[in-house]
């Protein structure tokens, strides 16, 4: 039956109203896993808090089995999914310049947004500095447009770029997934013996 | 550590490795038959040649035109705009994103329009909506639109309307000027002619 939009059980005219109910979700998951907080993120490249890695990678992990299933069952047809084209070269430096950010700014995009929810001053000094940086990338666009659009590899997934099936890529990710959320806790534990302003828990 | 994340990993794990031994299934979404024969049945997927013409005309952004014929034969003649799809590429993935376009309104046609029905049930079968089949095909473009034929004197007023629209839609895709409409009439006057008049009107 899946996706609604697409196969026309209803309309786009929904788009924005599930967009809504989506963002609202998003923002009280990302609040309630402690993400309004910087010191929490950037624990991340510190050592000493590994959260922002472990809710994230659940979130794919879960969704990855999640479509699988849904898929096999027929509720949703994956070949009608939208699959982002992949810009590999323009990706990977967007990802560095995304997570410079990251470590400088203690936020991502998504995540300074509930923290002005629960009125963070810095979160706000972020937003400001997020906004003049669309501008200026919208500015001097043109002089970099080549290199946005090049090695567009098209609507391509790693299992397809991998040439393995879905389900081994998933299986590979989980068990990837599963040692990182151990390691990370056993790496927490090692730096935290030798940190102590902040309990996390 | 909690427990919890013990069962969870386990869970995961199960989940993740099930995947594997999931038996073979087929979700491929074909038309209900009883719903394709309804549809088989009902003359609602014909468009007049009139109405193709009009839409070409008007340039008509949902119009989208595909002929089924093989690739030479549109090399030859085919109408404006139309996309070339054979009638056996038709279920292949190159040809079948052209189909089921949200908001166009696809049309087969072919020399007559028995290849064009074959590619709508085709494409009926695939799932696709929103496709039409030209009526008639291109031979009844031709008597329709490229050559009309002049109503008799005694003919409705509407036969003329459509008589007088056909003209124009001729000159508009041959580039003819106006004086060939007197010659059309000089040749509506020869008796052959009123001939083939009565096989247009059945043909299509």
């Amino acid at each position: 039956m899946g996706p609604l939009i697409p196969q026309g059980i209803i309309t786009g005219d929904w788009d924005f109203v599930i967009a809504l109910l989506l963002g609202i979700a998003f923002g009280f998951i990302l609040e309630a896993s402690g993400f309004s907080s910087s010191r929490n993120i950037t624990g991340a490249f510190y050592g000493y808090n590994f959260v922002v890695l472990r809710v994230f990678f659940t979130a794919v992990l879960v969704a990855m089995i999640g479509l699988l299933y849904f898929d096999y069952m027929g509720w949703i047809a994956m070949d009608m999914l939208y699959i982002l084209p992949t810009y590999l070269t323009p990706m990977i430096l967007g990802s560095i310049i995304m997570g410079f950010g990251f470590v400088l700014g203690g936020f991502c995009p998504g995540t300074s947004y509930t923290a002005i929810a629960i009125g963070k001053i810095d979160a706000m000094v972020f937003t400001g500095g997020l906004f003049l940086g669309i501008f200026m990338f919208s500015e001097t666009f043109p002089f970099f447009s080549d290199f946005y659009y090049s090695e567009n590899m098209g609507n391509i997934t790693i299992s397809e770029m991998l040439g393995v099936s879905n389900e081994v890529f998933t299986f590979i990710l989980v068990v990837v997934g599963l040692a990182a959320f151990w390691g990370t806790w056993i790496i927490e534990k090692r730096v935290r013996k030798n940190i102590n302003p902040y309990k996390f828990d | 550590m909690n427990k919890n994340y013990i069962y969870l990993t386990l869970l995961m794990l199960i989940l993740s490795g099930g995947l594997f031994f999931l038996p073979d299934r087929d979700n491929t979404k074909y038309s209900n038959p009883e719903d394709l024969m309804w549809s088989i049945v009902q003359p609602t997927r014909f468009v007049s040649t009139d109405a193709i013409a009009k839409m070409i005309i008007e340039n008509d952004p949902t119009l989208e035109l595909i002929d089924v014929r093989a690739a030479d034969e549109y090399g030859g003649f085919s109408l404006q705009n139309a996309l070339n799809m054979p009638l056996d590429s038709i279920v292949s993935d190159n040809y079948q994103e052209y189909l089921g376009i949200d908001g166009m309104n696809t049309v087969f046609f072919s020399n007559d329009d028995i290849k064009a029905d074959q590619a709508w049930v085709i494409a009926k079968r695939l799932g696709f909506d929103n496709v039409y089949v030209m009526k008639g095909g291109l031979n009844c473009w031709m008597s329709t639109i490229i050559k009309p034929l002049e109503p008799e004197e005694t003919a409705s007023s509407e036969a003329f309307e459509l008589y007088s629209f056909r003209k124009g839609a001729s000159i508009y895709f041959t580039g003819n000027n106006i004086e060939s409409s007197s010659e059309s009439k000089k040749t509506t006057l020869n008796i052959t002619r009123k001939k083939k008049q009565s096989v247009a009107e059945g043909g299509c």
